[in-house]
């Protein structure tokens, strides 16, 4: 893939959250400390790799560039009024995570925490009702089906990454996840693979981006990729003016 | 309600402990943000008659920190948080202003179930707010009270955040939410805590009300920080709507920049800087705008220029970051701006040289070289290295200075004119155009040849700083400038199809026939106070990203407001509450004091030397049945043509010829007879 090229191709920093992402049922445990700090021991004891069945790979995958992304969530209010028609940041199944107050420099600030439609996908895996499954019919996309979530939480608790993509709506008491607008009854646009997914176009960083083939799976580099494209520019103004320059910023 | 607003305000009274709520439907004829705190101002502080509105360090001084409706949407750029109030930074009298400050603040309040807070009182002793989600709390600041802003924010966000990692967890709430936000937190550093009329507030690393003082409002209630964190729900009209709109903006309704490259904005925050912002965080004080990256700017040195190099240790890195920390407003402790002119007679340090941005910085140098000040002079430097004037160790020294009160830092900490006054200066060198301050005592900003911005500055309480006009009546992009300006007059709603209102001829009959005296002007600057009284201050967007009067306003503003909050309102319509805001915060004014008499631009404004530069390629101006743009680098104003601009403004406006008050009749015509009322008791009503 030529954004996976390009960003070998350039210096990364490689994250504490970079061992979390690429590490699976092991580091699951540790992620239930928010959430359900009770049952992490247990949760990691069912799952084995051995049990593991094989999933036919998503046709989509949403791919970023956390060095252009604005930390400004443009995405994450598209995607919680796209799904479920209200504001609310805690919805929305792409987390941007900015540690503004805590002053952390560029390009650490940002962490991007959007759904990765795992290869190898835990939280269907491990999903008691099916609800969580992959959707054949729409590119096998990993979803998960509202009418049989019964709220047991074991797909967030499964999600292997920091922070789980799975998310908690209090208020419906259900798991949702991100299923690339497949699913979005406020979205004017077609969602899924090959469609345009409410936080990537609405993206004003242009740092999100939908590709087809699945990203190295091992760590964050194979999904924070180089999405970089020049900015086009405005037309001068009409020539003959004493001055003839053009603004630089203002103040 | 499925309109934006989240239905409540916070009032929080600092010197009882009580915490109540105010309904925000009462005030939505006022749209919200400014317009809100407007309303409020009056309602808790005017309208009771129990204080004069002189001081702003009195514990009655009731400060209101407001949202608007489309924050937290998904709009973007609307976050923007108003402060407005008794400002303790203008001068000669401590006049009704506001400011507003971007950053995620603003969302967040939204996000925890608020449309504002209210702050009343005096706490006896220091104390941060503590605002999560519906649960507020007055907290100890003991341990905060002497801290920077950098330090404050931090531990106020490990207290909040408890043990959950930056980036890796999510925070559960006692309402069995959860989030993965950080708290947002607005302070004051030392320099607030000092009173010090320089004083902002800050949040993040650089993102700060930098106009008004109210640094210093917060410091004299004891007042540390207020933080805010939530896991809430903004309901929309029509979010799909919302979604069209942005998509709209982004594609086929234009650049999603604004008139000016930097212009960008996102929904869950406002800072139009934001394109630039996170890589500008490769250094210190990543979120501070260029006025604060130019605060260290030697021109005998490093030449003038913006920090732009992102290598994070230079010194005018260290110096932005030093001004955050301490809290001091880039704007109100101003050195030297960016941009520079000459100005007629100017002492040889200041050939060329003269800043358009002045400050007390400058000042000081100006007085430093003609022999006034300095070590052992009439006015003793000390603690000031005069001789380190260009240096980083000079401006550390001055903030110092100021947040300690030694020295000459008691005088400094009062303000540049304030300042003057103590040292026995004030009228010769207003006279001189040594202090360079347009009017109110309010740092120089654009003014002059952009009259309409030296008219914002005399009308309101000091720098407008607000950008819409002053591209848009620029040497226009690929078309004529007539043209150009009969698709601007298309825009400016009610006042159409007048080109003549952006005529910016100044010399001579025309001047006062259709230029910057006539009652054309007056449309213009009328048109620019309802425009942005409404869509900047109350609707909240960052006034760097709307308008974009040469491409997407006003078309983009309306479908963002229609989505989110339902309302059928037209364009005029909006600007007609504009209007109702600009007419309440004048009757605001009218009780404080302000008059005709006392309403007027500064002497230096009406001699050769007065304008500044332009961008944009000039201004309008039409002669001998031709439009042209032209600089104007020699305009200066008539004292007898602003009296009548002024007569012409106020039959526009609805205010008496006499005194510049608004009058029985149009006050009742925005429905506000109460305030009628009340100013007719104080025989303050204009007839």
């Amino acid at each position: 893939m030529a954004e996976s090229k390009k960003a070998g191709e350039r210096k990364k920093t490689f994250l504490r959250r970079d061992f979390l992402a690429g590490s699976g049922v092991a580091i699951a445990a540790g992620a239930l400390s928010i959430c359900a700090p009770e049952s992490a021991a247990a949760l990691a004891q069912e799952t084995t790799p051995a049990a593991k069945p094989s999933y036919a790979p998503s046709t989509g995958y949403i791919v970023y560039d956390s060095r252009l992304c604005w930390g400004c969530q443009s995405c994450m209010f598209a995607c919680s009024s796209s799904h479920q028609g209200e504001a609310n940041p805690a919805l929305s199944r792409i987390q941007i995570i900015r540690d503004a107050p805590s002053f952390t420099k560029y390009p650490l600030d940002v962490v991007m925490a959007p759904c990765r439609q795992c290869v190898t996908p835990l939280c269907v895996q491990n999903c008691p009702t099916g609800a969580a499954h992959v959707d054949a019919e729409h590119g096998n996309v990993r979803v998960i089906d509202q009418a049989k979530c019964i709220g047991c939480k074991k797909c967030i608790q499964m999600c292997p990454q920091r922070p789980h993509r799975t998310v908690w709506n209090p208020y419906k008491k259900k798991s949702s996840k991100c299923d690339l607008c497949i699913d979005a009854p406020f979205w004017s646009k077609k969602g899924g693979p090959g469609g345009e997914p409410a936080c990537v176009a609405g993206c004003p960083a242009h740092a999100l981006k939908l590709v087809a083939e699945p990203p190295p799976q091992e760590d964050v580099a194979g999904y924070d990729v180089n999405l970089d494209q020049p900015r086009p520019k405005m037309p001068p103004r009409v020539p003959g003016t004493p001055m003839g320059k053009q603004p630089a910023s203002k103040s | 309600m499925a309109n934006g607003y989240t239905g409540k305000i916070a009032r929080i009274n600092l010197t009882t402990k009580e915490i109540s709520t105010l309904d925000t439907a009462k005030y939505e004829e006022f749209g919200g943000g400014y317009g809100m705190g407007a309303a409020i101002f009056w309602e808790l502080a005017v309208a009771p008659g129990e204080w004069d509105l002189k001081d702003p360090f009195d514990p009655r001084h009731v400060l209101p920190l407001m949202v608007g409706p489309l924050a937290a949407t998904g709009v973007p750029g609307a976050g923007r948080t108003s402060v407005c109030g008794i400002s303790p930074e203008t001068f000669p009298t401590c006049e009704f202003w506001r400011g507003n400050f971007g950053g995620r603040f603003g969302t967040m309040m939204k996000l925890a179930g608020w449309d504002g807070v209210v702050v009343e009182g005096k706490a006896d002793k220091p104390v941060w707010i503590n605002i999560v989600n519906d649960q507020i709390k007055i907290e100890d600041a003991k341990d905060l009270w002497g801290r920077d802003t950098w330090e404050t924010q931090d531990k106020i966000a490990t207290m909040v955040g408890g043990r959950t990692r930056f980036g890796e967890e999510w925070q559960k709430f006692e309402n069995n939410t959860y989030a993965t936000g950080r708290p947002q937190i607005v302070c004051i550093g030392p320099v607030g805590e000092a009173k010090s009329r320089l004083a902002s507030l800050i949040t993040g690393s650089g993102v700060s009300a930098r106009i008004g003082g109210f640094g210093a409002v917060f410091g004299a209630k004891n007042l540390k920080a207020i933080s805010v964190i939530g896991s809430g729900t903004v309901q929309m009209a029509d979010p799909k709507a919302i979604l069209d709109a942005r998509l709209w903006q982004m594609t086929g309704g234009g650049l999603v920049t604004g008139g000016f490259a930097p212009a960008s904005a996102g929904s869950g925050s406002c800072n139009p800087c934001l394109r630039a912002d996170r890589r500008r965080n490769v250094y210190r004080a990543g979120e501070t705008m260029c006025v604060d990256q130019f605060w260290l700017n030697n021109p005998e040195k490093q030449g003038l220029g913006m920090s732009s190099t992102g290598q994070g240790d230079s010194e005018r890195d260290l110096a932005s970051e030093a001004l955050m920390k301490y809290g001091a407003s880039g704007w109100s402790a101003h050195f030297l701006g960016l941009f520079v002119s000459d100005i007629p007679g100017a002492p040889a340090f200041f050939h060329k040289k003269v800043p358009v941005e002045t400050g007390i910085g400058w000042y000081i140098r100006y007085l430093h070289e003609i022999g006034e000040l300095g070590p052992g002079k009439r006015i003793e430097s000390s603690p000031l290295p005069m001789d380190e004037w260009g240096e980083l160790s000079f401006r550390l020294a001055f903030l110092d200075a100021i947040s300690k009160r030694v020295g000459i830092g008691d005088a400094l900490a009062e303000g540049c004119c304030r300042a003057a006054q103590k040292w026995g200066r004030l009228e010769k060198d207003m006279e001189s155009g040594a202090l360079r301050f347009p009017a109110w005592g309010a740092t120089g900003h654009w003014t002059l040849p952009s009259v309409e911005w030296a008219y914002n500055y005399m009308l309101g309480a000091g720098d407008p700083s607000w950008h819409g006009l002053v591209t848009a009546v620029g040497a226009p992009r690929g078309k004529t400038l007539e043209q150009s300006l009969t698709e601007l007059s298309k825009k400016t709603i009610p006042y159409t199809d007048d080109l003549m209102m952006f005529n910016y001829v100044w010399k001579g009959d025309e001047a006062y026939k259709t230029g910057i005296y006539s009652p054309h002007k007056a449309k213009e600057v009328a048109w620019s106070r309802h425009y942005a009284s409404f869509w900047n201050e109350s609707m909240a967007f960052c006034e760097m990203f709307l308008p974009n009067l040469e491409t997407i306003s006003p078309e983009i503003e309306m479908k963002y407001y229609a989505a989110v909050t339902g309302k059928k309102d037209s364009f005029a319509d909006t600007i007609r509450i504009g209007q109702k805001i600009w007419t309440l915060e004048r009757a605001i004014r009218t009780m404080h004091g302000r008059s005709r008499q006392t309403e007027d631009l500064a002497p230096f404004m009406y001699k050769p030397g007065a304008s500044g530069m332009t961008f944009w390629g000039g201004v309008p101006m039409y002669e001998n049945g031709n439009w042209r743009s032209d600089e104007a680098p020699d305009m200066y104003l008539d004292r007898k043509g602003v009296d009548q601009f002024k007569t012409h403004y106020y039959a526009l406006e609805g205010w008496d010829k006499e005194h510049g008050w608004p009058t029985r009749k149009t006050l009742e015509g925005y429905g506000l007879k109460h305030v009628a009322d009340t100013m007719a008791k104080k025989n303050r009503l204009g007839v």
